[in-house]
């Protein structure tokens, strides 16, 4: 067979170094190539990343066995010997770059798994990969300032990493650097300036969302096939909105980052909620990051976890073995005892507050004309189990009142208390809020909720001094919100509305507090749903297809109603025509539509489709391992083969 | 120590002294207390009746024997409790002696002394032995003492339980009386009545509570209280107790597509598959979140204050109800919200046409649970129709309890298969479980025979001292339900219980019932690591505990206990992960077909095997 020159650019000679020229018969197979090229390089180094690259053809030869000839590489070839793994920057959930190494040869579905591996990230099928937003070139460079973490120096290992060390996979525990790293990845991070959120990218209309969804990866071709270069930047979000065994034990990475995603997503309105969910997203984000912070490294560990409930449970069998002295204490419980100005708002009175002696005991308070005649009769005794408590509170003004709304059979009795100072309002605010849970001042929340009232105070007066990020103790309201509320609220208003909010969840442990916001997060309508622009078969207008987990939405664009429901239980089969580049399904009882996209790739849609099909088949397997094959045979069209 | 060895002697002899007046008590109140320490809150009374008196003599001579049976078998609970509790701990220590179990028919002349009878030896359990063989030893001085502060700890605590006696009155125009304690829930009190009335047991019972004064009904939710909102009830009140069957407790269960697929045409949802349905529920109610139904549409709002009534048009969300003022948008940001449920609760209301010149009589308010009266707290809302108005109120259930209404249902109909299969002593047995310890011996009085063995188990649950040493360490105990056939699927609408597939050798084959020498009077250390193969069952998932776990009693410890389905621990299986281990029946959900058929028609079908993903091969190592 007759020899030809085959030409091959080998990067790791430099980009100014000529192509080799190798000689080589067409049935050479590009094992054979390799070693040839290799063998005349003359560097000693490790070459099992590199592979071939063909570039006009865009594609790998990976297949070392096959022959030229069968890949169809003839004389006009030009070939680039390149390694798989390069850098990539990749833009993750929680804002931050990280720079690491990915698979560029391999399908996206696996590059993801890749990466996912080593960010000890479980269920990588829930994510991809997406173009970032092309960022208008203001001229200042911002990159130069942006905070870059660097994992390129970690090997990916194979096999699964469940090696902790330190309480963290072993390979984080490598050095300072990486450790720093895993912590970026497993705690949220302090909430951004307002200015930061309102300068970002947010969607005004429902159209402007179907743009983000134009961006994702085609997860069934390698990230050299979809033009991404070494070094460029991509964003890993979740992206399929179906988050399938969730684990806070093994989930610390994975619970962060999804909470990371929601807080944007709802920060950046992505998705619409009220007012009062917003303050209650608000006020979880507060907790959120004031239980980050105090969360030392240390007492993140798996292993001081343990040691930590261990004690915990001992603590609780010691109280359970009728440790006698504290059932006493039970039976001399302890009282608030002050004087307060009581108010109670009557019809066709004016009459302001008034100052009495008031006792706080077990969960009622008794108020006294003076405190000499605290012995004898009240004037009222208040129980305040089951009562509604809010602030009403003014740093600046020196106003500290607790509104409490107090039921009984006639309705709410409504009385105000107002406290001299911080220190009193925040113990007797405390008492009042358990007492309304049917809790007396012995609990032992009662302390940590007056330390949290007290924090929450010192955020508002710091709150219109320092406008900037969050600090230790300070943090400014307006970061807790979106812009619109930024807008419509004054620090000074909001602060109360997201305290009363906060006023409910100030007990929660950190990943209690992040389930919750996730919780909520889920339960709003819109949650889920990602959003194409369509225009269906026989209609002369553009419409917004929905995508959610268990069904397609369709939308009028003008008014924004849903208008059709189609679940994929009905759904008896899906085609893509790739030549005319429409979507047809059919439904039970003989329901047809088809689509063709507007501004997404087809594929795209496609590609959502069947990939909640297939996270719907993941609760029936057993086992842990991924059905890789059945993903690529759901979404990957004709291509994929 | 000598302060607190004094002040034990005079607690211990308080309490004897209020012992002893508890059978004067008796005498002449119907509403005899065990030794109560005055407490601020304290506060039993009866509901049911105009006034205290009146409950006296309403109450029917049999109603009175079964109250006294109830009293007497709180105190002789408590005291076997103490009693094998000691037992357990130090087996040569002095025993008290256990009372015998008083008589079952009592009348009612005769039942104060009985109760006088079953206080002195009360007493006589009260104080220990003295320490008769050796005083030199301190040890056993300590010991004694510690036994004294324990027991004196126990009554207090027992005497601190609030009870209720409740009037509750059955459709049939009958009423039967009943005491409940503080920690029964309505489960409880439901399946104390299926004994009494021996109804059907269908899943649509319920304890309704009702406002003459409002005109109002509303449902008690299995999970709830009873003693904490009656105990608000004012002292004259009219309201009434009832029990009967509500055909929208759990329709929202069997007929899911009703409520989350309400726009659509209702004669196309009628015959939806029962696969389809099962997998709607699994949808909304098992994922990390409850899926609220998504309602919105015109309703009738009264002013505040005023009489008028205006049209709004209403969302609900999981977070609240709220309306979109006049002029603006549906989006989410424009929505006012009218009121959020952690506070209220919903209510029926009746002939609101008349009484504020409603629009229609399909009326419901939401208001908070102690506002007895009318109030500008009250939220007034009227619907078009009957079937709007059970749209709303069941979202606003499943918006606020969310997960716990599913347990509830998932209880109810286990409870309900049991009852039509089992014999009634099983039923017992099954209520015992999760009853506090007080009931069983309830039970035995109202001439049932008491399964012995499960009392003692039952009754040294509720203690806060440590039980057998080994029952603490395995809490949780892995539930054991998942061996027992899974709940039958949605029951069908109809009360016919026979309709029930009989659980497959429920009772029979999966647990054998316990041998009678398994269990002697002191408990052993629970058998269950040796029974249950720990590998058998996943780990109660931990996560997401905060949306039920939390509400629940804790699993109780003893296997014996959770022979019979106990809804406890199944709710604490349930209320876990997203799947719960028990997977319903049919395993294949909807999605099996659709994900290989749209497969089938974009390439060949072939059933794919299921590859290991094979990790990465080559890492790099350059450089």
């Amino acid at each position: 067979m007759a020899a030809w020159d085959l030409t091959v650019t080998v990067e790791d000679l430099g980009p100014d170094a000529p192509p080799l020229q190798i000689s080589v018969t067409s049935d050479l197979h590009i094992g054979g190539v390799i070693l040839k090229l290799v063998e005349q390089t003359n560097l000693k180094r490790d070459w099992s990343d590199h592979a071939l690259w063909w570039e006009q053809k865009q594609q790998w030869l990976l297949r070392t066995g096959w022959t030229l000839d069968k890949c169809g590489v003839h004389a006009d070839a030009r070939l680039i010997f390149t390694p798989q793994h390069k850098p990539l920057r990749l833009g993750l959930p929680n804002g931050a770059t990280l720079k690491m190494r990915a698979c560029f040869s391999s399908p996206v579905f696996r590059t993801v798994m890749g990466i996912c591996r080593v960010l000890n990230l479980r269920h990588p099928e829930e994510l991809s990969l997406l173009r970032p937003v092309e960022e208008k070139k203001k001229k200042k460079d911002k990159d130069s300032s942006e905070e870059l973490y660097d994992l390129t120096d970690v090997p990916l290992t194979a096999g699964s990493v469940q090696a902790l060390y330190n309480g963290m996979p072993a390979h984080f525990a490598d050095s300072p650097k990486t450790e720093a790293v895993y912590k970026m990845l497993s705690v949220s991070l302090p909430s951004p300036a307002p200015e930061a959120i309102a300068k970002l990218y947010r969607p005004a209309s429902i159209v402007d969302k179907t743009h983000i969804h134009t961006r994702w990866l085609d997860s069934s071709r390698s990230l050299m096939q979809q033009g991404i270069q070494e070094n460029d930047k991509l964003g890993l979000r979740f992206k399929y909105y179906t988050f399938h065994d969730m684990d806070p034990k093994y989930d610390a990475v994975r619970l962060t980052q999804l909470y990371e995603q929601a807080r944007w997503a709802i920060l950046l309105e992505d998705i619409d909620c009220t007012e009062e969910e917003m303050m209650l997203f608000g006020a979880l984000q507060y907790h959120i990051g004031k239980q980050s912070l105090s969360q030392d490294m240390v007492s993140s560990c798996q292993g001081m976890d343990d040691l930590e409930s261990a004690l915990k449970s001992l603590e609780v069998k010691m109280v359970g073995d009728g440790n006698s002295t504290d059932m006493l204490d039970n039976m001399t419980a302890p009282e608030l005892n002050d004087h307060l100005k009581i108010f109670r708002p009557k019809r066709l009175t004016l009459k302001g507050y008034k100052q009495y002696w008031c006792k706080f005991q077990e969960t009622s308070i008794s108020y006294y004309k003076s405190k000499e005649d605290r012995y004898g009769e009240p004037i009222q005794q208040l129980n305040l189990k089951g009562c509604e408590v809010a602030p009403d509170v003014n740093v600046a003004g020196q106003k500290f009142c607790i509104k409490l709304l107090i039921p009984a059979p006639e309705g709410m009795n409504e009385i105000y208390l107002r406290c001299e100072n911080e220190k009193q309002y925040s113990q007797w605010m405390a008492a009042c809020k358990l007492a309304s849970k049917g809790l007396t001042l012995l609990d032992s929340s009662y302390q940590s909720e007056v330390q949290n009232i007290q924090t929450f105070l010192s955020m508002q007066r710091s709150s219109s001094a320092a406008p900037t990020s969050q600090t230790d103790e300070s943090i400014n309201t307006h970061s807790l919100v979106s812009p619109r509320y930024q807008k419509k609220y004054k620090p000074k208003q909001l602060t109360p509305r997201i305290l009363e909010a906060y006023q409910n969840i100030a007990q929660l442990s950190l990943t209690s507090a992040i389930l919750k916001f996730l919780q909520i997060w889920q339960a709003l309508p819109d949650f889920g749903i990602s959003y194409f622009m369509v225009r269906f078969k026989g209609s002369r207008k553009d419409e917004v297809l929905g995508i959610a987990n268990n069904r397609l939405i369709r939308i009028d664009l003008g008014v924004g109603d849903v208008v059709k429901t189609w679940r994929y239980s009905n759904m008896r089969q899906w085609n893509v025509n790739w030549d005319i580049r429409q979507v047809a399904i059919e439904f039970d009882g003989n329901i047809n539509i088809a689509f063709g996209c507007v501004n997404a790739d087809c594929k795209v849609v496609h590609e959502y489709i069947g990939g909640y099909i297939f996270m719907s088949t993941r609760a029936r397997q057993q086992s842990d391992t991924l059905n890789e094959e059945l993903f690529h045979k759901l979404t990957g069209g004709h291509e994929a083969l | 120590m000598d302060d607190i060895d004094a002040m034990f002697s005079d607690m211990l002899q308080e309490m004897d002294l209020l012992t002893q007046s508890l059978g004067e008590e008796a005498e002449s109140a119907p509403l005899p207390k065990p030794p109560t320490i005055p407490g601020p809150q304290e506060m039993n009374f009866s509901v049911g009746f105009t006034d205290f008196n009146a409950s006296l003599h309403d109450l029917e001579d049999n109603d009175l024997d079964a109250l006294m049976a109830d009293l007497v078998a709180d105190i002789s609970a408590t005291e076997e409790k103490f009693a094998t509790e000691k037992d357990t701990l130090k087996g040569s220590a002095p025993v008290a002696p256990i009372p015998s179990q008083p008589p079952s028919n009592l009348s009612f002349p005769g039942s104060s002394s009985t109760l006088r009878q079953a206080t002195s030896s009360n007493s006589i359990a009260a104080t220990p032995p003295p320490p008769t063989s050796k005083p030199s030893k301190e040890e056993l001085e300590e010991q004694i003492k510690a036994d004294k502060i324990k027991l004196a700890l126990e009554k207090l605590k027992e005497a601190k339980v609030k009870k209720l006696v409740v009037k509750v009155e059955i459709m049939d125009g009958s009423s039967k009386t009943l005491m409940v304690d503080e920690r029964q829930t309505v489960r409880d009190v439901i399946d104390n009545l299926f004994e009494k009335t021996h109804c059907d047991c269908n899943v649509d019972w319920s304890v309704c509570e009702t406002n003459p004064d409002l005109q109002t009904e509303r449902g008690f939710e299995d999970h709830e209280n009873l003693v904490e909102p009656l105990s608000t009830w004012t002292r004259d009140t009219e309201n009434k107790v009832l029990f009967h069957e509500k055909k929208d407790k759990y329709e929202v269960f069997r007929n899911p597509q009703n409520f989350y697929m309400w726009k659509k045409d209702k004669k196309s949802l009628k015959d939806m598959k029962e696969k389809d349905k099962e997998q709607l529920l699994e949808e909304n109610f098992c994922g990390a979140s409850v899926i609220v139904p998504d309602l919105e549409g015109i309703l009738y709002l009264k002013e505040d204050g005023k009489k008028s009534w205006k049209q709004r048009y209403f969302l609900l969300r999981a977070s609240g109800l709220y309306y979109s003022p006049k002029g603006k948008t549906k989006a989410s940001r424009d929505l006012v919200c009218l009121v959020q449920f952690d506070n209220v609760n919903v209510y029926y209301c009746k002939e609101y046409r008349i009484k504020y010149k409603a629009p229609t009589d399909h009326c419901f308010i939401l208001k908070h649970s102690q506002i007895q009266k009318e109030s500008q707290y009250i939220r007034y809302l009227c619907c078009d129709d009957e079937w709007t108005m059970t749209l709303w109120v069941t979202g606003i259930r499943i918006a606020k309890y969310g997960k716990q209404l599913y347990d509830n249902y998932k209880a109810a109909v286990r409870k309900a298969a049991g009852s039509a299969t089992w014999a009634s002593r099983s039923i017992q047995a099954s209520s015992s479980a999760s009853t506090p310890s007080p009931t069983p011996k309830a039970r035995a009085a109202n001439g049932h025979a008491p399964q012995p063995a499960v009392e003692t188990k039952g009754s040294s649950n509720q203690t806060s001292f440590p039980p057998p040493p080994a029952s603490m360490e395995t809490l949780p105990p892995p539930p054991p339900d998942p061996m027992l056939p899974p709940p039958p699927p949605a029951p069908p609408s109809t009360n016919k219980v026979n309709q029930f597939p009989p659980p497959p050798q429920f009772p029979q084959s999966s647990f054998p019932p316990p041998p009678m020498d398994d269990l002697p009077p002191p408990p052993p250390p629970p058998p269950e690591d040796s029974e249950l193969p720990p590998d058998f069952l996943p780990p109660p998932p931990p996560i997401f505990s905060s949306c039920g776990g939390e509400a629940l009693p804790p699993p109780p410890p003893d296997p014996i206990a959770s022979l019979p389905p106990p809804p406890a621990l199944q709710n604490f299986a349930s209320a876990g992960g997203a799947p719960p281990p028990p997977p319903p029946p049919p395993p294949p959900p909807a999605p099996a077909p659709a994900a290989s058929k749209p497969a089938g028609s974009v390439r060949k079908v072939a059933p794919p095997p299921p590859k290991r993903t094979t990790p990465q091969l080559a890492a790099p190592s350059v450089g």
